[in-house]
């Protein structure tokens, strides 16, 4: 018997059950938090203990070396005037606002052409989900380095056209946007999502509409684009929620320093420098639940806002 | 997806592939057994036990930043010490600078430091005033033989909690083959000034092909900045722990290098920052890109086996063009420190003075970590030393009665301080503030950087 049909039927049985199913029942559970003990220590080991630890942190000031001392609110108050967590947040506000949304543009996209039942479908599926698989990954990091540099792939490409191009991530000016790049073409993950999600939009809806003569871009604006907003809404919520965390990107392709000149300082790079780097661990701690703010707020507002456009055909 | 990826995890594997895989299966069995035990009490912290054996082997673990030359060289000397005190095993941690100093804070706090650490004059206050590093005057180290003030370096509050390693000198390195392509002559090093370096590097940028420079930028490191201040009469840090120049002193230092960066003495801004990354083998001087370069002088032989040349160090320029203006001092390259939480305080202390005294340490490490304090090591492994390491033993001595006072020892948070400096270069060299502004920030933020 399969695991699902068992669950079913055991379900099934609930409520009637005699006393001698009750100690079965009393056995599978003990069973399955034995199973599950693994995952429940490392829960309260490996995620909850320290998330604990790092909430009294926050108020503290700790310097990894010695014994944190109670300084309230004072962390807190630090961060109003700390022009560089200012500027940590401001890009990364920048890489969330502008890597989001393109990043869902372009894997849209690429699922629409996809959906049109091109030849070899697995076969582009698969390629173009490849980089979501490597994008967050230290050798992608490390290769985008290589391309963007100054004497990189690019420049050496403009070159043949008589272009001089900057040096992409050791130029303030472009730093950011090309880590914003790295974030976009990492388009795969949702657009496996977008895909599915274009499966399940019923066909009747089109031979509809092509009867009454709508055009391509009408059906994409009143039937794909509704049937589809709660898939955008899932990969919104999702892809922003990540966005705000991310670090390797930037922590590689700046060296570790969120440079140049602080332009691809990211407000988890600056936690950590703060915490690893300056020995200000309460800072940092302090620092981290204000992002887990931040993020809840985003979270929040995303759903509050989905009402007025999320369309659930049911 | 690895949140915190450091380089030195690798190397450190890589490390521990020659030795036996048996014993290392074990340890690793063990460290598992404790980390179940530890995640069973439900206690964040998992105890750092050192582990001692059935036998009465004691194992001691010795961490260190460097490349790959000075890993074969740190391994010959551990395989020395391990010859005499069989009952002693070292085994090797070892990584890149940028990541050593992340990793070691988080195991210092989470009770798990390395019994040997290599130290940083930066951060030695820090550590050693938070009580993290062991007094080694207390226990059975030799220092008679030590050159007096690269011993008092490693004094503080707390006592004697580094041993200096090498002695060091900040040098500008010469590339003879960039000079030659360029056909511009190497200078007289006793007699130049400011000014004529940066008419050579410009010289050599414009008579070289496209991408060669004449110099690497300073100003990625506050060594530079050290012997700046020094010759104008100021320096970086004031012997009770607060900086020792005014943001226009640090201004100059920024203006002029604007001024090499427009005669195109120097890299552009976008090659000076993708420099800054860029390991010791890579640079601009081991590659060629450079025809000069700051770098501390136990660096040249490293470079000279990178570049696959010749190197010359020079000493500085100055303002006035005399040798004995270059306000140049022996530093400590590095400390030999030991953890204050080690386990077994005697072994540790017997490794350090094997490193220190021992001649068979000094024919393994040679020059790597500067000249050896050691007046008898130095003595005795003058004639295994390379061509490289005679040349940086000459160095130091030749410019032995041109130094300057003894600087003060950083502060702590001295560690932040590089990181401010080099953020400010490239807002200078990208033209994103002006030398007198940066040099305001720059001081303001080092002012509360070592306040703290």
């Amino acid at each position: 018997m399969s695991a699902i049909s068992e669950l079913s039927s055991i379900t099934r049985r609930k409520g009637k059950a005699t006393a001698e199913e009750k100690k079965a029942n009393k056995r599978d559970n003990k069973a399955a938090y034995i199973f599950l003990l693994p995952w429940l220590v490392g829960l309260g080991a490996i995620t909850i203990g320290p998330m604990l630890m790092s909430l009294y942190l926050s108020f503290t000031d700790y310097n990894l070396l010695q014994p944190p001392e109670w300084t309230g609110l004072h962390n807190f108050t630090r961060m109003l005037s700390d022009a560089r967590l200012h500027n940590s947040l401001r890009v990364t506000f920048t890489y969330v606002f502008v890597g989001v949304p393109l990043q869902l543009g372009v894997a849209l996209l690429i699922a629409l052409v996809l959906d049109k039942g091109l030849r070899g479908l697995p076969f582009y599926r698969s390629v173009f989900y490849l980089p979501s698989l490597l994008g967050g990954s230290v050798a992608v990091a490390i290769l985008w380095k290589q391309i963007f540099g100054t004497t990189g792939l690019v420049n050496q490409v403009l070159a043949m056209f008589g272009i001089q191009g900057p040096g992409w991530i050791s130029d303030p000016s472009t730093a950011l946007g090309s880590i914003i790049l790295l974030h976009v073409w990492t388009f795969g993950a949702p657009m496996i999502i977008f895909l599915a999600g274009l499966r399940q939009i019923p066909n009747m809806y089109y031979e509809a509409a092509k009867v009454d003569g709508a055009s391509t871009l009408q059906q994409f604006w009143r039937i794909t684009l509704p049937m589809l907003s709660p898939i955008i809404f899932f990969n919104l919520v999702l892809q922003i929620i990540g966005s705000f965390q991310s670090f390797t990107q930037a922590f590689i392709v700046s060296g570790g320093n969120g440079g140049p000149s602080d332009s691809t300082m990211f407000f988890t790079l600056y936690l950590y420098q703060k915490g690893f780097g300056q020995f200000d661990m309460g800072y940092a701690s302090a620092m981290a639940w204000v992002l887990l703010l931040i993020i809840g707020v985003f979270t929040a507002i995303n759903f509050i806002a989905s009402k007025y456009w999320v369309f659930y055909d049911d | 997806m690895p949140l915190f990826p450091r380089p030195a995890s690798a190397a450190q594997q890589n490390a521990g592939a020659p030795t036996s895989g048996a014993s290392r299966r074990n340890r690793k069995a063990g460290a598992v057994a404790a980390a179940v035990a530890a995640v069973m009490a439900l206690s964040a912290c998992g105890g750092g036990a050192a582990p001692q054996n059935a036998d009465g082997t004691v194992e001691l673990r010795f961490s260190w930043w460097g490349g790959d030359k000075r890993a074969q060289l740190t391994q010959e000397a551990i395989k020395q010490f391990e010859a005499e005190n069989p009952k002693i095993k070292i085994k090797p941690e070892f990584g890149d600078w940028s990541g050593y100093w992340d990793k070691l804070a988080t195991q210092v706090a989470a009770n798990d430091a390395p019994d040997i650490i290599q130290m940083d004059e930066k951060y030695i206050t820090e550590y050693s005033s938070r009580g993290a590093l062991l007094d080694l005057s207390k226990y059975d180290i030799d220092t008679s033989k030590l050159d007096e003030a690269a011993l008092n370096a490693g004094k503080g509050q707390k006592g004697l909690t580094g041993i200096a390693a090498g002695i060091n000198a900040a040098t500008i390195l010469a590339n003879p083959k960039v000079f030659e392509a360029a056909g511009v002559p190497l200078p007289d090093d006793t007699k130049w000034t400011w000014d004529d370096f940066g008419r050579i590097a410009s010289e050599i940028t414009a008579k070289s092909p496209k991408g060669t420079y004449g110099a690497a930028a300073y100003g990625t490191d506050e060594a530079s900045l050290g012997v700046w201040l020094r010759q104008n009469g100021k320096s970086l840090y004031t012997s009770d722990g607060k900086l020792g120049f005014e943001p226009s002193d640090v201004a100059e230092w920024w203006a002029f290098l604007k001024q090499l960066s427009q005669k195109k003495a120097v890299p552009s801004a976008s090659e000076v920052v993708e420099a800054e990354a860029a390991p010791l083998d890579q640079s601009g001087l081991a590659t060629g890109k450079n025809g000069m370069a700051f770098w501390w002088s136990n660096q040249a032989p490293a470079l000279e086996k990178a570049s696959g040349g010749d190197l010359k160090i020079l000493r500085f320029p100055t303002k006035t063009g005399k040798a004995a203006d270059t306000e140049l001092w022996y530093k400590a390259s590095q400390f030999w420190s030991a953890s204050s939480r080690t386990k077994h305080p005697q072994e540790t202390a017997k490794f350090i003075n094997f490193l220190t005294n021992n001649v068979k340490a000094g024919e393994a490490l040679l020059a790597d970590r500067g000249v050896y304090p050691n007046s008898d090591v130095r003595a005795a492994i003058q004639p295994k030393l390379t061509p490289a390491d005679v040349k940086v033993v000459n160095f130091i001595d030749q410019i032995k009665d041109e130094l300057g006072e003894a600087p003060a020892p950083p502060p702590k948070g001295a560690g932040a301080i590089q990181e401010i400096i080099k953020r400010y270069t490239s807002e200078v060299l990208f033209e994103r503030l002006s030398p007198v502004d940066a040099g305001k920030k720059a001081t303001d933020e080092m002012k509360s950087a070592i306040s703290s």
